[in-house]
């Protein structure tokens, strides 16, 4: 467990380190992705399904807010649509503008719930959403990821009747709008997805803000079988022809990722729970804290020391190319600095050592910063390099 | 000082732009907003609608009730318009309660900051 949360802290400290170059490699990724989905699924424009066009419009994505990458996916599925039928593109407009304008005006942010869940169903592993995001987000992405699924069987029933569509003649065009949108709105497999998708989010964000021990466990198990007896149950009521084994595969990848964001946002140690109680004027509080599991990332830091020699001070020392590595370990807050191994002229005796810039100090409080870090060396450091080791406090 | 800065990067951008306004500014400001989205959506579904009906609508126009057909279309109108509205209403109000309230915290922060930079 341990070496798992060093690689945890490991990771975080290498994303913050790299935010700049790692959020529009991401946005780049994402974008490309989904803009190559949408063409390989419903490619009907022929110009747009060019490699040229979805990299320059995954380029535009990785600088400008994410949400550049849903209207990017709107703006080519309509060209997409356009390109099959002037009526298809009519109803993908006239949904869009519903999900738009009626839902993710309140929250733009969600936006991106609903292109992920678009894009999760059209590669068939939509389950992780709602598990994922019953745990960290609201039941507001019910609303969302509820969207998504609708966009999804609307390409779905594009592509469906996009043989249909393209035989028939202008003069059919109310034919063509009745087939796309009966295919819409008598989609009971879509209204069933949508009821399991929306109770599994409520009840994976009721169960993990209860006050109970493994409460992230619990929702993510109660809500992938919540998940899997919805899809059943719509199965029987409506005739779906849901895959029970996709679907139980899909939940099983489902709980994996979302054990995953487990890990990364909610990892505490239930044994060390504390329950106290404390009041104010007003209150009397009954608090119970659960420690984070923490532990310090190790890091190395190469320390360069003086490579000209100097005459001065009352120790003098040959170190050519000398440095020092510092490698810092800790577990739960707890940090030690062990070791610091000398490269160079590892025999060199005390007497060789070139004094630093700092020797007119005395030894003993002599400090070499590195970073946000302070080191002291003492004087009997300057003793034990025949050992090949100092020691720093 | 940390947090502030992470509040004022992320959701403080959000918070500010909605605590620039009166409460009865920003509630109006985003119900004239929802009955122009309301009007559109509606426009654009009862389009779709005439044209999914568009062959029956024309054999029978000259024996359907036209007035009783507007009649319906605009309370089916003002409906929609009403309820979504109303729910902006709440939305809306919850989320200028919420973001007075944490600028107000955020403001407070300042201001005990400041006093440290002054001491």
């Amino acid at each position: 467990m341990t070496e798992l949360l060093m690689f945890r802290e490991q990771i975080k400290t290498f994303y913050k380190r790299y935010e700049v170059f790692i959020l529009p490699v991401v946005k780049f990724v994402f974008a490309f992705l989904v803009l190559n989905v949408l063409n390989s699924r419903i490619g009907y424009m022929s110009r747009l399904d060019n490699i040229a066009i979805v990299l320059i419009a995954s380029l535009l994505c990785s600088f400008l807010p994410v949400q550049t990458v849903v209207a990017f996916a709107a703006i080519f599925s309509l060209l997409h649509m356009y390109a099959l039928s002037l009526e298809t593109v009519l109803v993908g407009l006239v949904v869009y503008m519903v999900i738009f304008l009626l839902f993710l005006r309140f929250s733009t942010g969600e936006s991106v719930v609903l292109l992920v869940t678009t894009l999760l169903c059209l590669i068939k592993i939509p389950y992780a959403v709602p598990i994922v995001m019953g745990l960290v987000g609201t039941p507001i992405s019910a609303l969302a990821i509820g969207c998504g699924v609708v966009v999804y069987y609307l390409l779905k029933t594009i592509t469906g009747e996009a043989a249909n569509i393209a035989t028939m003649g202008d003069e059919e065009m109310m034919t063509k709008i009745r087939l796309l949108v009966d295919g819409l709105l008598d989609n009971k497999a879509m209204l069933v997805l949508i009821a399991a998708f929306t109770i599994t989010l409520i009840v994976v964000y009721l169960i993990r803000r209860m006050s109970i021990d493994h409460a992230w466990t619990m929702a993510i198990t109660a809500g992938a079988i919540v998940d899997i007896l919805v899809l059943l149950i719509g199965d029987l009521i409506y005739n779906t022809n849901v895959s029970v084994v996709n679907a139980i595969l899909g939940t099983i990848v489902a709980v994996i990722v979302a054990k995953v964001v487990e890990f990364f946002r909610f990892c505490v140690d239930y044994s060390r729970t504390e329950k106290v109680q404390f009041e104010d004027d007003e209150y009397y509080y009954y608090v119970k804290a659960v420690p984070k599991m923490t532990v310090t990332a190790p890091t190395k830091t190469v320390k360069k020391i003086n490579t000209a020699s100097r005459p001065g001070g009352n120790v003098q020392a040959h170190r050519t190319g000398g440095s020092a590595q510092t490698h810092r370990t800790g577990v739960q807050n707890r940090s030690t600095v062990e070791r610091t191994y000398t490269e160079g002229h590892p025999h060199a005796s005390a007497a060789q050592r070139p004094v630093s810039r700092r020797s007119s100090v005395p030894a003993d409080s002599r400090e070499h910063l590195s970073g946000a870090r302070s080191m002291t060396i003492n004087s009997h450091m300057t003793e034990n390099t025949t050992n090949n080791e100092e020691e720093l406090l | 000082m940390t947090h502030m800065a992470s509040y004022e990067k992320n959701e403080g951008k959000k918070n500010m732009a909605v605590g620039k306004f009166f409460r009865s500014d920003y509630i109006t400001i985003q119900m004239l907003k929802a009955i122009l989205s309301a009007t559109i959506v509606y426009g654009a579904c009862f389009a779709v609608y005439i044209l999914y009906q568009f062959e029956d609508f024309m054999e029978n126009i000259y024996n359907m009730d036209l007035i009783g057909f507007a009649k319906n279309v605009l309370l089916y109108y003002a409906v929609t318009v009403i309820v979504y509205t109303l729910i902006s209403y709440v939305v809306c109000s919850v989320r200028y309660t919420k973001a007075q309230k944490n600028l107000k915290s955020y403001y407070q922060s300042l201001k005990k900051l400041g006093s440290l930079y002054e001491e």
